[in-house]
C-alpha cells in the first residue's frame, strides 16, 4: 500500500507557481510602469529646485513639503476639498432618489434606463465638460435665456458654480451606479416585514432601505469625491484664475513653474488624501469598488 | 469493511486524511481522518451524513478535485492519488449540475469525449445513445437554461455516463429537485445503474434516499466513516448513538450488563440482548419507536417480549400511526417514543394512563458508545 | 384544521406590492427627479450636436443648418493627425492592457500564491490615483529612464507615441483586471472543475469553459480601457512629444484658446465614436449572457 503523504503540499506549490506565472507579466509591467514611477515621485518630493528649474538631489530635505503650509496652497487645498465635498453631497441628494426610482422600475424599463445612465458615462469626458462651456458662456443659450427673463449681466462661466456643476455632471453616474446596485439588492420582503410591524412608508425606508443601502452610499461618495478632489479638466475648462483647484496647481508646477520637487510633494499629498479616503471606505465595511 | 465478493474493489481508500489549513491564524480544519473503504465493482454505494461530515470532501478526493493530505486512493487497483481529475477514469454529477451554460445540451454531453479526442462520428453516436438513455432525445439543441431542473439533472448524468467511467460520482444529485421529482428520480437512478453496471458513489444527507437506492452505504460523522453496511444492516443494527439517530429515530436507554445475554433497565426489568461487555458495565441500547407497542400496564405478560412500564404523557394522532410519549418508571422523566401502527380495533391510550411498552428482543441493538 | 389551513394560506399570499410602493405623491416626486436628471445628463450633449450644425460662428445665433464645420474638420490636417495618434494609442494600449489585465485577474481570482495580496493592493492603486498624480509619475519616470539610457547606454529616448502608449497601459491594466475579475468571481468555479472532471487539461478548461464565459467581461474591460484611453488629457499631455498630440489633448488646447464651432464638430464626432462603441458592446453583451449565477429566492424591490 503506497501512502501519498506530502501530495497535497506538492499540489498547493504547483498551483502557487502557476498563479505567479500567469500574473507575472502584469506584475512586472506594473512594477516598472507604476511602482517605480511612484518611488521616483517620492524621491523628487525630497529634492530641491535649482535656479534654472532643474531638480537637485544632493540635499534631500522636507522643504517642498514645508511649502504645503503656504497660505496660498492651503487656500487651494481647502477650495478643492470644499468643491469635492459639495459635489459629493449634491450627487448624493440627486442620485439617491434617482437610483431608488431606477431600482423600483420593472426589469424591462430598468434595463433601458440603466443604458441611458451609462451612455453619457461612456462618452468622452472632455467633450461633455466642453459642452457646458458652450452652454454657460457669455453668449451661450443659458445667459441669453436669463437675459430674456430680465436677468441681465449674469456671469455663469468661470465661477465656482460652473465648476461644481461640471463636477456633478461628470461624476453623477459614479454615484448612481453603486447606489442602484445596493438598492436593487434589497430583499423587498424586508420592507414588507417592516410595514407589517407597523412602520410607516417613511419609517420603513429609514429603518430598512437606507441602512441596507449604506454600502452604496459610501461607495458612491468615495467614487465621486476622489476624482472630484483631483480634477483637472473640469476646473480648467469651467473655472477661472480665482477658482484654481489642486489638479491645475500641480500641473502648473510642471508645465510652467518648473518646480518639480514642489509639484511632486503636492502629488504625494493628493495621493495620501486618496488613500485615506479609500481606507476609511474599507474600514466602514465597504466591499471592493 | 471489505467489499462483497468480486474481482477487486473498484475504489479502494486507505488512511485518507484531509486537513484544510486555517486562513489568517484560524485553526486548521480536519475534514477527514483515517478513512478506509473498499467499494466493489458495479456497486451502488452511498456516503451518508449531515452537512460538514466530510462526505463531499471524500467524493472530491476520489474525483481528484481535492488532494488528500495523506492516504492512498486506488481505482481498480491503480494508485491515482497523484493524478489530476482529467486523468482519472471517473466522472462526476455535480450538486447543481455544473452544466456549461454557453453550450447546447449535445455539446455539454460531448464535452468529455471531445477532450479525449474521440473521433467525431463516434462522438455523435455515443451522444445520441446517451440522450436516449436519459430520455432527452429531441432536446439536444436546447441550452441548459431552457430545460427543466429534472431535465438538467439528466443532462448532467448523460454528460458523465457518456464517457463510460469506471466509477460515477454523484454529489447530492437530487438535492435541487422537489419531493415528487426526487422520488421518481431515485427509482430512475437505481434502474439506470443496474442497466449500465457502472459503480455509483452517491453523496447525500437524505437517509431515505441512501436507504432506498444503495447496495451498501457508509455513514460519516465528523470526518470519520462510522459505519458501513447494507441499508438493512445499518438501519437494523446501528453501531453508535449517532447512526441510531441519524438514520431514523431511536430511543436510547441506559442498561447494566447482568450476565451474558441479559441487561437490567432503569425500572429493574430485564432486556434480553448480548452486550459482549463485562458484567456490571453500563451500556446504551437503541430501540426503534416503530418496533415498540403498548398494552395496559395490567394486561397479561407475553414471555416472548421484553417490556418496561411507564405513563403516557402525550399522544399524537398521525393517521397511519399513533405516536406516544411515555415517561419510564425509575428514570427521572425520561421519555420513550412509541409509534403504534393504526388499524381497526387497535386500542388508544390517553394521557396519564399507565402502560407497558413491549418489544421483541431481536429489535434491541446494543450500541458501541 | 382545514379552516386554519385556508387562513394561513391567505396570510401567506403576498400582498399586492402597490401598498408597498411609495405614495402617489412621493412617486411623482421621484419620477420628476428622474426626468430632471436625464435632462441634465442629455441636454448639454443635444445642445452640442445642434450647435455643431449651426452655420453661424456665434453659439447663440442660429445661422441655419450646415455641414460647414464638418467640412472644415475633414480638411484640417492637425485634427486628422491627432485622430490618427489617438486611435493608435487607444488600440495599442487597450490590446496590451487587456491581455495583461485579464491574466492578472485570473491569477488573483483563481490561484493562491504568495504575494497575491500585495499585488492585489498594487493593482488597486492606479484606479484611485488621480490623473494628475499619475501624469506626474509618468513624466518623472520617463525623464529618469531617458537620463539613464543616455548616460549608461548612449541611447537618446524621446517623448512620443511610445511613452503615451506605455502610460495608458499603466493605468488601464487595473481597470481591465477589475472588470474581468468581477466576471470571474460571478462565474462558478465548479464549471472549471466539471471541465477537469470531463478530461479537460487546465488549458483546455480555460479555452473551452472559462474564456467563453468571461468573454463579456474581457470585452467590457477592453471597452473601458479604450474609453479611458480616448478620454485622457492630463497624462497624455505630460508624456506627449512633438507630433504625437492626441485628439483630446488637441481639443483641450483649442478650447483653452477659445470656443469655435470647429470644436463642436470634433466633439460631436468623438461623442458619436464613443456611443457607437457602447452600442456595439451592448449588443455583443446582450447576445452572450449566462455563466452568472443568479441568486434565487430573493426578490428585489417591487416594481411600481
Amino acid at each position: 500500500m503506497s501512502t501519498s503523504t506530502g501530495l497535497e503540499q506538492d499540489a498547493v506549490r504547483a498551483e502557487a507557481r502557476r498563479g505567479l506565472l500567469i500574473g507575472l507579466p502584469a506584475i512586472a509591467t506594473l512594477t516598472v510602469l507604476f511602482a517605480i514611477p511612484l518611488i521616483i515621485v517620492v524621491a523628487y518630493s525630497f529634492g530641491t529646485r535649482t535656479r534654472t528649474g532643474r531638480t537637485d538631489f544632493s540635499t534631500l530635505d522636507l522643504s517642498a513639503y514645508q511649502r504645503l503650509a503656504d497660505p496660498l496652497v492651503l487656500e487651494i487645498v481647502s477650495r478643492s476639498l470644499g468643491y469635492a465635498l459639495l459635489t459629493t453631497v449634491i450627487c448624493l441628494i440627486v442620485g439617491y432618489p434617482f437610483a431608488y426610482h431606477l431600482a423600483t422600475r420593472t426589469p424591462r424599463v430598468r434595463a433601458v434606463l440603466l443604458v441611458l445612465v451609462m451612455l453619457p458615462f461612456w462618452s468622452n469626458f472632455l467633450v461633455r465638460t466642453y459642452a457646458w462651456r458652450v452652454l454657460l458662456g457669455s453668449d451661450g443659450p443659458l445667459v441669453r435665456l436669463l437675459g430674456a427673463l430680465g436677468i441681465d449681466d449674469v456671469v455663469l462661466l468661470f465661477t465656482p458654480f460652473a465648476i461644481v456643476l461640471g463636477l456633478v455632471y461628470g461624476f453623477l453616474p459614479f454615484m448612481v451606479l453603486p447606489l442602484y446596485a445596493a438598492i436593487e439588492r434589497i430583499d423587498h420582503t424586508l420592507i414588507e416585514a417592516a410595514r407589517d410591524l407597523h412602520a410607516s412608508g417613511w419609517g420603513a425606508f429609514r429603518a430598512v432601505t437606507l441602512p441596507l443601502s449604506r454600502s452604496g452610499v459610501i461607495a458612491g461618495s468615495v467614487l465621486v469625491f476622489i476624482p472630484a478632489f483631483g480634477a483637472y479638466v473640469t476646473p480648467e475648462l469651467l473655472g477661472g484664475s480665482r477658482t484654481t483647484m489642486l489638479g491645475s496647481y500641480v500641473v502648473r508646477q510642471f508645465l510652467s513653474a518648473r518646480d518639480w520637487p514642489f509639484g511632486s510633494a503636492l502629488s504625494v499629498a493628493i495621493l495620501a488624501v486618496m488613500l485615506l479616503a479609500t481606507t476609511a471606505y474599507f474600514r466602514t465595511g465597504g466591499r471592493s469598488l | 469493511m471489505s467489499a462483497p465478493a468480486g474481482v477487486g474493489p473498484a475504489v479502494s481508500l486507505r488512511g485518507i486524511r484531509k486537513v484544510f489549513p486555517g486562513h489568517r491564524g484560524a485553526e486548521d480544519t480536519v475534514a477527514l481522518e483515517g478513512v478506509d473503504l473498499d467499494i466493489a465493482d458495479g456497486e451502488f454505494f452511498s456516503l451518508l451524513g449531515p452537512s460538514g461530515c466530510g462526505k463531499t470532501t471524500l467524493l472530491r478526493i476520489i474525483a481528484g478535485l481535492e488532494f488528500p493530505t495523506s492516504g492512498s486512493v486506488r481505482i481498480n487497483g491503480r494508485e491515482v492519488g497523484l493524478e489530476p481529475p482529467d486523468r482519472r477514469p471517473v466522472n462526476t454529477v455535480f450538486q447543481a449540475y455544473a452544466l456549461f451554460p454557453h453550450m447546447t445540451i449535445a455539446d455539454n454531453i460531448a464535452f468529455g469525449l471531445r477532450m479525449k479526442r474521440v473521433p467525431s462520428d463516434e462522438i455523435r453516436r455515443r451522444v445520441t445513445e446517451a440522450l436516449e438513455l436519459v430520455r432527452l432525445t429531441g432536446r439536444e439543441d436546447r441550452m441548459p437554461s431552457q430545460v427543466s431542473g429534472g431535465q438538467q439533472q439528466r443532462v448532467a448524468l448523460a454528460r458523465a455516463l457518456v464517457n463510460r467511467p469506471e466509477v460515477l460520482l454523484l454529489d447530492e444529485p437530487l438535492g435541487a429537485l422537489d419531493l415528487k421529482l426526487r422520488q421518481a428520480m431515485q427509482l430512475e437512478l437505481k434502474t439506470l445503474q443496474e442497466r449500465v453496471g457502472i459503480t455509483f458513489i452517491l453523496v447525500t444527507h437524505d437517509q431515505e434516499e441512501a436507504l432506498a437506492m444503495s447496495d451498501r452505504l457508509g455513514v460519516m460523522d465528523g470526518g470519520e466513516l462510522v459505519q458501513v453496511g447494507t441499508p438493512g444492516e445499518v438501519y437494523e443494527r446501528p453501531n453508535t448513538r449517532f447512526v441510531a439517530n441519524f438514520l431514523g429515530d431511536s430511543n436510547l436507554l441506559t442498561a447494566t450488563v447482568v450476565d451474558d445475554g441479559a441487561l437490567r433497565l432503569a425500572d429493574g426489568s430485564i432486556a434480553r440482548a448480548t452486550a459482549g461487555r463485562p458484567v456490571g458495565s453500563t451500556v446504551t441500547i437503541a430501540l426503534r419507536p416503530e418496533h415498540l407497542d403498548l398494552r395496559h400496564a395490567d394486561a397479561p405478560r407475553d414471555a416472548h417480549l421484553d417490556a418496561v412500564h411507564g405513563v403516557v404523557v402525550k399522544a399524537f394522532y398521525m393517521g397511519s400511526a399513533i405516536y406516544y410519549d411515555v415517561v419510564l418508571d425509575g428514570t427521572e422523566g425520561m421519555l420513550i417514543e412509541v409509534r403504534q401502527g393504526n388499524a381497526p380495533g387497535i386500542e388508544n391510550y390517553g394521557v396519564g394512563e399507565r402502560v407497558r411498552v413491549r418489544w421483541n428482543p431481536h429489535s434491541t441493538t446494543v450500541l458501541a458508545d | 384544521m382545514s379552516a386554519l389551513g385556508a387562513a394561513t394560506a391567505r396570510l401567506r399570499r403576498p400582498r399586492p406590492p402597490r401598498t408597498l410602493a411609495p405614495t402617489r405623491a412621493v412617486e411623482r416626486l421621484l419620477a420628476g427627479n428622474a426626468w430632471l436628471v436625464f435632462a441634465f445628463l442629455y441636454l448639454p450633449i443635444i445642445a452640442l450636436v445642434v450647435l455643431s450644425f449651426n452655420d453661424n460662428r456665434l453659439a447663440s445665433v442660429w445661422g441655419g443648418a450646415s455641414l460647414r464645420w464638418y467640412r472644415e474638420l475633414v480638411s484640417d490636417a492637425a485634427v486628422l493627425s491627432a485622430l490618427r495618434n489617438s486611435l493608435i494609442v487607444a488600440v495599442a494600449s487597450t490590446v496590451v492592457a487587456t491581455a495583461l489585465g485579464t491574466a492578472a485577474a485570473i491569477a488573483l481570482e483563481r490561484f493562491r500564491w504568495r504575494g497575491r495580496r500585495t499585488f492585489d493592493g498594487m493593482l488597486f492603486l492606479p484606479v484611485i490615483i488621480p490623473d494628475v498624480t499619475m501624469a506626474v509619475m509618468m513624466l518623472l519616470f520617463f525623464v529618469q529612464v531617458f537620463r539613464f539610457a543616455g548616460n549608461m547606454l548612449g541611447i537618446t529616448g524621446a517623448f512620443g507615441l511610445t511613452t503615451i502608449i506605455l502610460s495608458h497601459v499603466a493605468f488601464n491594466i487595473s481597470f481591465v483586471a477589475i472588470v474581468v475579475r468581477a466576471r470571474l468571481a460571478g462565474m462558478d468555479h465548479v464549471l472549471e472543475e466539471a471541465a477537469a472532471d470531463l478530461y479537460a487539461s487546465p488549458w483546455q478548461s480555460f479555452r473551452h469553459v472559462t474564456l467563453p464565459l468571461i468573454a463579456p467581461g474581457i470585452a467590457g474591460g477592453a471597452l473601458l480601457a479604450l474609453t479611458l484611453s480616448l478620454d485622457d488629457v492630463v497624462i497624455t499631455s505630460f508624456v506627449a512629444g512633438p507630433g504625437s498630440t492626441t485628439l483630446p489633448v488637441y481639443v483641450f488646447s483649442l478650447v483653452r484658446r477659445g470656443v469655435t464651432p470647429l470644436i463642436n464638430a470634433v466633439s460631436v464626432l468623438m461623442l458619436a465614436g464613443s456611443m457607437l462603441l457602447v452600442i456595439v458592446s451592448l449588443s455583443l453583451q446582450g447576445r452572450r449572457t449566462g455563466g452568472e449565477r443568479r441568486r434565487d429566492g430573493q426578490r428585489s424591490l417591487p416594481s411600481a
